[in-house]
């Protein structure tokens, strides 16, 4: 690994913790917990797209614990890291023998229902009750606009980062 | 945005639509939801009243007695019973949480029990 690219993946960690972090403080009008913006699964998306599916893994891995870490919150730690690490697998395999189908936004929407899908299922073993799975209709819909707008983001941030050749020093690696 | 991200956008809607719905239908059965049979202090049955256990009878047939239960919409009674005063039969259905027939003869308890609460709250997100 070159020291370019370890370098480029700290700091796609460091973006997305401090995505985490921010979107730790915006409110969202909706009685149902656990609910998130999930705007750090921009990060594993667009390291899913630039490098690969083992980097994306570590990133992911990567930012959650940090997360834990920042905010002190380890019993969130479960939640987040089975989310990620079930998102960026579906994604990977959706963007690998999908992608002539669907777009990032196609992905990113697999990335973050498959997200909130693995947080419930960690929930209902923590808790022992199959009935938090009622929350799953809820968070599917909230993760089809989160999803959305991170695809949409991530479309705009791989452009821009393979316009400027990054992609293509990196793949070479 | 290809056509099959609005065909997938279109389906993860229908599918939570349709489960939000299903969930409703679920959390207005709320009340009763288990029957426990006792039989002299001790747990002989537990069953969980959906709507596929509608009409069923079940036969408790122990030491002390028989007994034979019907289970309705969200109700259980006692049907027969080999005991003198048939207490238990005239008593008819019961269908609330915690309301119970007894068939002292026969030592047998038939209790209604709302279904747990749900432990969501108790866990800090």
């Amino acid at each position: 690994m070159s020291m370019k690219k370890l370098i480029f993946l700290a700091l796609l960690v460091a973006i997305g913790l401090v995505l985490s972090i921010v979107e730790s403080f915006i409110p969202i009008p909706f009685v149902v917990p656990g609910v998130k913006l999930g705007l750090a699964n921009i990060i594993g998306l667009v390291s899913l797209v630039i490098f690969g599916y083992k980097e994306a893994l570590i990133v992911v891995i990567l930012r959650s614990l940090t997360f834990a870490l920042s905010t002190g919150n380890f019993s969130g730690l479960f939640y987040s890291l089975s989310g990620a690490i079930l998102s960026v697998t579906i994604m990977f395999i959706v963007y690998r023998f999908l992608s002539r189908y669907f777009s990032l936004i196609g992905v990113s929407i697999f990335g973050a229902v498959s997200h909130s899908f693995a947080q419930i299922a960690v929930a209902s073993l923590i808790i022992e009750n199959i009935r938090i799975f009622s929350y799953l209709p809820i968070m599917t819909l909230m993760s089809l606009f989160s999803g959305y707008f991170v695809g949409l983001s991530s479309i705009y941030l791989t452009k821009n980062l393979k316009n400027k050749n990054i992609s293509f020093n990196f793949t070479n690696l | 945005m290809t056509k099959w991200d609005k065909m997938l956008i279109f389906f993860i809607i229908i599918i939570s639509l349709s489960g939000l719905y299903f969930v409703k239908e679920v959390a207005v059965n709320e009340g009763a939801q288990y029957i426990r049979v006792e039989v002299n202090g001790k747990e002989y049955k537990k069953i969980s009243l959906g709507a596929n256990m509608e009409g069923k009878t079940i036969e408790v047939k122990t030491e002390y007695g028989f007994n034979k239960i019907e289970i309705g919409k969200n109700k259980v009674r006692m049907i027969e019973s080999d005991c003198h005063d048939q207490l238990c039969v005239k008593q008819g259905w019961i269908n609330a949480p915690g309301n119970v027939v007894v068939c002292l003869p026969n030592r047998l308890v038939i209790e209604l029990e709302g279904s747990k609460e749900s432990k969501v709250d108790e866990i800090s997100h």
